[in-house]
């Protein structure tokens, strides 16, 4: 399903140069349930940005479900990234004006779904989640953990077949943690691909498979 | 067309709403000032001319003078004078006039209503309304050709003079006593303001028909000639042609300056030009000045705006907008607030504007407020300041959010 060959990003700040992943290769199934670890600055979030394709490879080739990433449009990237791809990050990234219920509504409006179809599917979503008493609050008003849930229900809005999380418990007290990954773990076993960026064992220990990365290479 | 988006982006809109409402103020603010600004200098050069006018358009006046230099044997000091045959003499000769009036007058004792009071009373025909903007008030006339040809006692006189003599009721069909003849009263002046005079404002004085002002003044010779050329241009050739026939008629040298003399209003009316242009670029200026420092406040707020905006723009791209929509909605929002802000301006200048033209002017003194209460709203300014901020406005607006919906959403969404 996810296919990485050789994938190199090279960061150009001024005259210096940072290679946060150097000819990274990799292949994740369809239903697997992969961690992503790391000390910092190892490059787990930019191969992250480049699997959710909101950023592109120096050089490399990314296939998605059979497709070359490097050869799809600004427009065709944001549809993968709104039908094929959830994304949860660490720090939530909520419209701060929205309430819950719009922010989870906002991937289901740019990809020109119904009313019906939206209200249904918020409200599907909201109860999964245990926010649907919250869905007029704003982030603001919301707890950390609170706020991941939203971000999740927003991620799984469209439905997408994978799901990144970026050190989706990083900013989170370990209960709220937890909550989130007994959801990450519901939805693995209901099929969904699974990708998680953390540097905690314990969270780690949810997923099948660990994929480690020092100084921008895969480790064996 | 799906509506969806659209009444999102207005709810995103109405929830941003604080955060624009002190661009939407500086449009407002600046709208309003410039438009107020580029009124009251409409008005106050259309009031100048007016007052221009009040006297008359292209005019020339004829007054006679004393020779300065000797001629044909005669000596120089030899007083000129001008006669009513002059008149028909001159038209006779010169076609570039198109219309020709003899003025004689002198300062009398007139009374009515059992009121006795002095003004000046003049002689004069029919032509002198057209050469010099004397419109009767509704009810009333100037004189006429059959008043002068047969010398009817009537009269035209000034709204001072009505008001002296009858307080607020109307005149007309009144008689009036000049010199134990009496007048009866055909017509008040209109009000008018008028910034040059030889007697006094004409809301002072009072006219008859030109032989019926004879029999109370019976000097032959007049006081001076009014003519108005067919076309401005030809003020010069006339004043010229003037000198060599009168001067042939009375032997004087067509190059002595002193034998007449003329008032050439058109001559006047060029400087006068010169100045209105003067006024209009000066305003023009600072009218360019203040929307230029309007503008770099506004497009100022809305670049920030946009900055701000970096983030949501890069969350939007990541869970999939298109960069369609990202520049629609910015567009919409630009062109919601740009029109909010100037239309209010608009509404709020166009108020004030018409207000002050309520304002009664008063026509009896020659005040300040005659230029400044008579604001001129100019629909072609306003297009164009609209044009020129937009333009800006837009600019403005739309730039970052180009440059963020064309980068990738991570760059966006690391921006703080």
């Amino acid at each position: 399903m996810i296919e990485l060959q050789g994938i190199t990003k090279v960061y150009q700040t001024g005259s210096q140069t940072l290679e946060a992943l150097r000819g990274v290769s990799l292949k994740i199934g369809r239903g697997e349930f992969i961690s992503i670890m790391g000390p910092s600055g190892s490059g787990k979030s930019t191969l992250m940005n480049i699997i959710g394709c909101l950023d592109t490879p120096t050089a490399g080739e990314y296939v998605l479900d059979g497709d070359r990433v490097a050869g799809l449009s600004f427009d065709q990237l944001a549809a993968v990234r709104n039908r094929k791809i959830g994304f949860v990050f660490q720090n939530f990234n909520l419209l701060p004006y929205a309430t819950t219920w719009e922010n989870i509504e906002l991937p289901m409006l740019f990809d020109g779904k119904n009313a019906h179809k939206r209200k249904k599917r918020i409200s599907e979503l909201l109860n999964a989640v245990g926010l649907y008493d919250w869905r007029d609050h704003r982030p603001s008003e919301l707890s950390g953990g609170q706020q991941q849930r939203v971000a999740l229900a927003r991620a799984l809005a469209n439905d997408p077949p994978i799901l990144l999380a970026d050190e989706p418990t990083g900013n989170l007290d370990s209960r709220s943690g937890e909550e989130i990954m007994a959801i990450l773990t519901e939805l693995w076993k209901a099929g969904r691909t699974i990708v998680m960026v953390t540097h905690n064992d314990h969270i780690a220990s949810y997923s099948q498979r660990v994929i480690r990365l020092l100084d921008g290479m895969v480790q064996d | 067309m799906n509506l969806t988006l659209p009444r999102f982006f207005w709810s995103e809109y109405r929830k941003r709403r604080k955060k624009a409402s002190l661009i939407t103020f500086a449009l407002f603010w600046g709208t309003l000032s410039i438009l107020l600004l580029m009124a009251f200098g409409q008005g106050m050069t259309i009031q100048f001319k007016v007052a221009f006018s009040g006297l008359g358009e292209t005019l020339i006046m004829v007054y006679g003078g004393q020779t300065s230099l000797p001629f044909e044997g005669l000596p120089k000091g030899r007083p000129i004078s001008l006669y009513p045959e002059d008149v028909d003499y001159l038209k006779e000769r010169i076609p570039e006039i198109l219309r020709i009036a003899p003025e004689s007058y002198n300062y009398l004792q007139v009374s009515a209503n059992g009121k006795e009071i002095n003004r000046t009373v003049h002689g004069t025909t029919a032509e002198f309304a057209l050469m010099r903007t004397q419109v009767p008030r509704l009810g009333g006339r100037f004189l006429n050709a059959d008043d002068v040809a047969k010398g009817r006692k009537v009269a035209f006189i000034g709204w001072k003079v009505a008001g002296d003599l009858f307080g607020s009721g109307d005149p007309v069909g009144s008689q009036i006593i000049i010199n134990r003849i009496p007048f009866t009263v055909i017509g008040v002046l209109q009000k008018k303001i008028q910034d040059s005079m030889y007697q006094g404002p004409d809301a002072d004085q009072i006219y008859l028909p030109f032989y019926a002002y004879r029999q109370i003044d019976n000097r032959r010779r007049i006081n001076q000639i009014h003519i108005q050329p067919r076309e401005a241009a030809q003020s010069k050739l006339i004043e010229a042609r003037v000198r060599t026939l009168l001067g042939r008629k009375n032997r004087f040298d067509p190059d002595d300056r002193y034998a007449l003399s003329f008032w050439n209003t058109i001559e006047d009316a060029k400087e006068g030009m010169a100045i209105f242009k003067g006024i209009e670029i000066f305003l023009g200026i600072i009218g360019a000045l203040t929307l230029l420092i309007g503008a770099v406040g506004v497009t100022n707020l809305m670049y920030a705006l946009a900055k701000e905006r970096t983030k949501e723009i890069g969350i939007k791209l990541a869970i999939g907008a298109r960069r369609r929509v990202i520049v629609q909605q910015f567009f919409l929002e630009t062109l919601f607030v740009f029109a909010k802000g100037t239309f209010w301006g608009f509404i709020v200048a166009f108020n004030i504007v018409h207000l002050i033209r309520l304002a009664p002017i008063n026509y009896d003194s020659f005040g300040i407020e005659a230029y400044l209460l008579r604001p001129e709203f100019s629909l072609q300014i306003f297009a164009a300041y609209m044009a020129i901020l937009g333009v800006l406005v837009f600019l403005s607006g739309i730039f970052p959010a180009l440059r963020a919906s064309r980068s990738n959403p991570i760059e966006s969404l690391r921006y703080e």
